[in-house]
């Protein structure tokens, strides 16, 4: 599976006025594409504070000292805020804890959820229409140098021929797409509504006719209902009529009913017809000298399909294949050079003490090589060759500038030991401790550069080395999409009223009764429940990549939790979310999670499968967990986990559970456990898995529980 | 139902209607319940159905709409709408038949009926009026007549320097019942520990303040009280003279509950008392609760959204949907016969730590309108099996009682 952010030893801590607390120790993850990763845990774990890394709004005073994060081939924890821009939200978004704190007071909902749609729309426009032109432009630049400029004018007139009749495209699909969602979303209204009359508990008629009758006239379009219209709008105008009689519940809306019911079978009939190829009947619409034959649309997608082929599209095809793999022998090409230039420079950086001088300059010559390797054509952006650079002058700047801060830092740690010291000798009880001095790790900066570049070496020769897999042919199709995909981006603006109707429609997703009234209230006018899922709404609004979930449903009721849940878990589905899920209430997580890391004191302490866990907990602080919730067939005692989390300022030298641990052994308080296999998929840091470790039993009323949920399921299997 | 046991706290045909732009909000509706000395009384239902408004009009945070509630055999909230709702329909049906009337002795009897029921409902609205102002006042007069009668002959037999004791020592007492309330014997616990104590106040000072507001002067006496409360809570004596934010979140609940029990109540009122917290604490909260519960015969109404926890804490479960209740039975019969389609729903949601089955779980949905046909047959509150009843109409307890056997 692919992943698409690995965690790497990160290590995070906050400085506060007692001294610095150690929230994250080195924890390391992975998250693949379409997988939910549960992070179970009590409060001040952690947990939240390594989602706030990921999302880069981790607190002023917090120090990352060490590990990395990548998302798409960046580390996260090095990137500028500008990129941060572009990621955060948009990519990956998160859901709160407190929905409250996340929602503006004195901006009314509506405005809240179209907000980012509107702004991401207009952004997106923009970057559309530049992609497409760049991208066009380079691409044409290397058809032309890879038959070395022979009927180069004949090449930019096909560039220019796609762009025009794309265009044409996109505004006949634009038409045909509007009248094919209002048809769907009125044969979705109209069952909705006809039901609710037959049982006679609607509400809002007048309102709820009025808006099928606009959708049902928005669906009249030559390829949506065309045979039909007349009858339409007939009905349209009969609908009309009866509103006055179906205003109250009591009135005879037998009529309407019938009305309604024939509107929606000649609108679900015409949307379930197929759809014409638009981006054939763009071109033959701009540049075919005959017109369209007057047949079904199967038959009429061939033909266009073919006219289309015939006249351009496979000549396009075939000459952008050739700019393609033009361009990739070059970057190939360029690559070879900038291995031999990267692994030149290196011994430069590997001398016990560097010189600023000489760095700078083989970074100038390495940053020339590097840069030069960069297709721009390829899709899957290198991002490692693009960020080289200003990773690199990040690490130098920080390793010249750490001598003179390095000083200063000893300088005031020394004053203040001094004055601490003197009042200790003056016989003074102390009720601080000095904070050790922040020395900056220049030896760790030198490590970080050398293998930033031994990383790039390697990813070099690993691209040279799958260099005859490529698949030139699977690469131009992906090339056109994109073409296709932002071209499209341009022409599908988002205005206010379809932001609106879209919110609305995520509103009624998410659960809001009368989405259109609540849609101009403000946040204080909605319940705890409702606040949360207007938040859930919001970020799921951008469409997001990750959805980092911080304990979304501790404060909504079983039946919300159970619908957001759902909720969260179809959009994992349909769109391929890979969600972080944040929480401590292990049912839900049965629910939810495919894996779960459960965190104590800033360190994983249990890693594996949802199965793995719940069936085969191997750490007592796991066992802690499952045994202090009550489920419905628990009778005995629950047994609380005695004590609190360690003070994270003077983190324990041993497992950090063991103070709250009744099986802890000796060597528990003495030293930290390693991380032990279980299985493939299962690890636990816990001694009690050492090989010389006594044999201990889970608690009862675990046991006493798996052994019932095995019962069940094997029930469950009979039936 | 066992009737061997007293009823502490009855709930009569409780209606809390809040006043709204267009209408009114029917908060709570109609609902009846009662709950038993010594038993806990768990209420569900989603956010926004009333189950916190029942609880906090059942300790006269709002002066309810209609209905009644008895705590102890005494009315002390007394609502009024049904007896106007009364009045106006039968003088509705006066004017219609007075349309109809042929003779002047027709009409002459139709309105006598008529008055008839107008004085009977104004007498009823005064009693509610003056039981819902003065039960705690009755009820302190009731202490400081007996108070009396235990006092008074023994002051007059002693003298000299005991007859001066047992004055002071009365006066004292007097002072005390005359504060007292009936409803103080009533003690809530609320939903977030953070939220519901005062930030400027130590916890001595928290937990003293129903003493202190029922006339306790004695430092010594508070503190013992104060000190012992918080032993039985869990905490210790160096705690109380800290602040509330120096404590976490489970130790803050233990606060709450120490607050409420101080009071010596008959009744505990647990509006959501865990729903904040986090699970390893919830079961220490749970715990205490529990040990409480054996050690005092504390009656608790237990309000919660989370079922597992109610099921796990509760002896009898009642369901409320929009207001009204539409289920209620002992926890153990709740759960293996649920029987309206919205505890189905609820039960169906619950979040178990059992990976498989919840992959397979399905949840049921409650749609009001799929799921009854109330257009010919309105539904009302009937007892299906002894102690297990359901709101239903006709055809759908004869449909209940067939699953049932």
């Amino acid at each position: 599976m692919e992943n698409k952010l690995q965690v790497r030893d990160l290590t995070i801590s906050f400085r506060t006025s007692n001294g610095k607390v150690q929230a994250v120790r080195g924890i390391n993850f992975d998250l693949a594409k379409g997988e939910t990763l549960s992070i179970v845990g009590e409060s001040g774990s952690g947990k939240s504070v390594t989602s706030k890394a990921i999302l880069g709004i981790l607190a002023g005073n917090s120090i990352v000292e060490g590990g990395e994060i990548i998302y798409d081939g960046k580390d996260l924890l090095k990137i500028s805020e500008d990129e941060f821009h572009k990621i955060r939200g948009d990519k990956i978004a998160m859901i709160f804890q407190d929905p409250m704190s996340s929602l503006n007071p004195i901006v009314k909902i509506g405005r809240q959820l179209t907000e980012a749609m509107i702004l991401k729309g207009k952004a997106r426009q923009k970057e559309s229409r530049a992609n497409f032109n760049t991208y066009m432009a380079d691409l044409n630049k290397s058809m032309i140098e890879a038959v070395n400029g022979a009927n180069a004018s004949e090449l930019s007139a096909k560039c220019k021929n796609f762009d025009q009749f794309e265009r044409k495209h996109l505004d006949l699909e634009g038409a045909y797409n509007e009248a094919h969602a209002a048809a769907s979303e009125a044969v979705e209204n109209i069952e909705v509504l006809a039901f609710e009359l037959e049982k006679k508990g609607a509400k809002d008629v007048p309102y709820r006719v009025n808006e099928i009758i606009q959708l049902a006239k928005k669906s009249v379009h030559e390829y949506v209902v065309k045979v039909n219209a007349e009858k339409v709008t007939a009905l349209c105008v009969e609908l009309k009529g009866e509103i006055s009689k179906i205003k109250t519940p009591e009135g005879d809306a037998a009529k309407a009913i019938a009305a309604l019911k024939e509107l929606g079978s000649i609108l679900k009939e015409a949307v379930e017809k197929t759809a014409p190829n638009f981006f054939a009947m763009g071109y033959c619409l701009t540049y075919g000298k005959e017109a369209l034959p007057q047949v079904s649309v199967e038959e009429l997608n061939a033909y266009m399909r073919k006219y289309l082929d015939d006249n351009f599209m496979l000549d396009f095809i075939a000459d952008a294949k050739k700019g393609l793999m033009y361009s990739a022998e070059v970057s190939y090409k360029n690559k070879e050079t900038a291995i031999a230039e990267l692994k030149k420079y290196l011994p430069v950086f590997e001398e016990d003490h560097l010189d600023e001088k000489k760095c700078n300059a083989a970074l100038k010559a390495m940053a020339v090589a590097v840069k030069a390797t960069i297709n721009k054509l390829e899709l899957t952006k290198d991002s490692l060759s693009y960020t080289f650079e200003s990773g690199m002058k990040d690490e130098m700047n920080k390793y010249f500038g750490a001598e003179g801060k390095n000083k200063k830092a000893q300088a005031k740690y020394d004053a203040a030991k001094a004055k601490y010291d003197r009042q200790v000798a003056r016989g003074k009880v102390m009720d601080y401790v000095v904070p050790a001095a922040q020395i900056i790790d220049q030896e760790l900066l030198q490590k970080n550069m050398i293998r930033q570049i031994a990383r790039l070496v390697e990813h070099y020769e690993e691209s040279l080395a799958k260099k005859e897999l490529r698949d030139y042919d699977a690469e131009t199709v992906a090339a056109i999409d994109y073409l296709k995909a932002n071209a499209s981006g341009v022409v599908n603006k988002v205005t206010k009223r379809i932001a609106k109707r879209r919110a609305i429609k995520l509103m009624e997703e998410v659960g809001i009764a009368e989405p259109r009234k609540r849609y101009n209230q403000y946040p204080f006018e909605f319940s705890g429940g409702m606040r949360q899922r207007i938040v859930i709404a919001i970020a799921l609004a951008a469409d997001p990549d990750i959805l980092i979930c911080d304990e979304p449903t501790t404060a909504l009721d079983v039946t919300i939790q159970s619908q957001i849940l759902e909720l969260i878990n179809k959009l994992k589905k349909e769109r391929q979310l890979s969600i972080i899920f944040i929480t401590h209430d292990l049912g839900v997580v049965a629910n939810m999670a495919d894996r779960i890391a459960v965190m104590y004191a800033g360190k994983i302490v249990e890693y594996g499968t949802a199965e793995d866990v719940f069936y085969d907990a191997a750490h007592p602080y796991t066992w802690a967990l499952l045994s202090s919730m009550p489920d419905l067939d628990t009778d005995e005692r629950l047994e609380a986990i005695p004590g609190t989390p360690p003070n994270m300022i003077y983190p324990p030298v041993g497992d950090a559970f063991a103070a709250r641990n009744k099986y802890a052994m000796k060597i528990d308080f003495e030293r930290q456990p390693p991380m032990f296999q279980i299985s493939d998929t299962h690890y636990a840091a816990t001694w009690l898995l050492h090989p010389d470790a006594p044999k201990v039993d889970k608690p009862k009323i675990i046991t006493d529980r798996i052994a019932r949920m095995k019962q069940k399921g094997s029930a469950q299997d009979a039936e | 139902m066992q009737n061997n046991q007293d009823v502490l706290l009855k709930v009569e045909h409780l209606c809390q209607y809040f006043p709204m732009e267009g209408g009114e909000l029917k908060a709570v509706d109609n609902v009846s319940f009662d709950i038993k000395k010594g038993e806990v009384f768990g209420l569900v239902g989603e956010s926004g159905c009333g189950k916190t408004t029942t609880g906090r009009s059942i300790i006269k945070l709002y002066n309810i709409t209609g209905g009644s509630v008895f705590f102890k055999g005494i009315r002390i909230c007394a609502g009024k709408r049904s007896y106007q709702d009364a009045m106006k329909s039968a003088k509705k049906e006066y004017g219609e038949k007075i349309k109809n009337a042929s003779s002047e002795a027709e009409k002459s009897q139709l309105k006598a009926e008529l008055d008839q029921i107008i004085v009977e409902n104004k007498a009823k609205i005064k009693a509610a009026n003056f039981d819902q102002k003065n039960c705690d006042k009755e009820y302190s007069e009731e202490l400081v007549k007996k108070l009396n009668a235990s006092y008074q002959p023994a002051i007059e037999a002693a003298s000299g320097e005991e007859k001066a004791k047992l004055t002071a020592q009365y006066k004292d007492a007097l002072r005390k019942a005359k504060k007292t309330k009936l409803v103080t014997q009533i003690q809530m616990i609320f939903q977030d520990p953070i939220a519901s104590l005062d930030p400027r106040m130590t916890v001595r000072d928290i937990i003293a303040e129903g003493l202190v507001i029922q006339g306790e002067r004695d430092k010594k006496v508070i503190d013992e009280k104060v000190y012992e409360m918080l032993e039985l809570v869990g905490l210790v004596r160096e705690h109380a003279s800290r602040y509330p934010h120096e404590f976490s979140g489970g130790q803050r609940q233990r606060i709450g509950v120490a607050r409420a029990i101080i009071m010596n109540p008959d009744l505990i009122i647990a509006d959501e008392p865990v729903s904040a917290l986090d699970v390893s604490i919830q079961a220490q909260v749970i715990n205490l609760l529990n040990d409480l519960r054996d050690k005092f015969g504390l009656t608790i109404l237990f309000i919660a959204h989370d079922l597992s926890v109610v099921k796990y804490f509760s002896d009898r479960i009642g369901v409320m949907y929009f207001g009204k209740m539409v289920e209620l039975a002992s926890s153990e019969e709740l759960f293996l016969n649920p029987l309206h389609p919205y505890t189905r729903s609820l039960i169906s949601a619950i979040p178990l730590p059992d990976p498989i089955y919840e992959k397979q779980r399905q949840r049921i949905v409650y749609n009001p309108l799929a799921d009854h046909d109330y257009s010919v047959d309105q539904p009302s509150f009937r007892e299906v099996k002894p102690g297990h009843f359901v709101m239903c109409n006709d055809a759908e307890f004869e449909k209940y009682q067939s699953i049932l056997k």
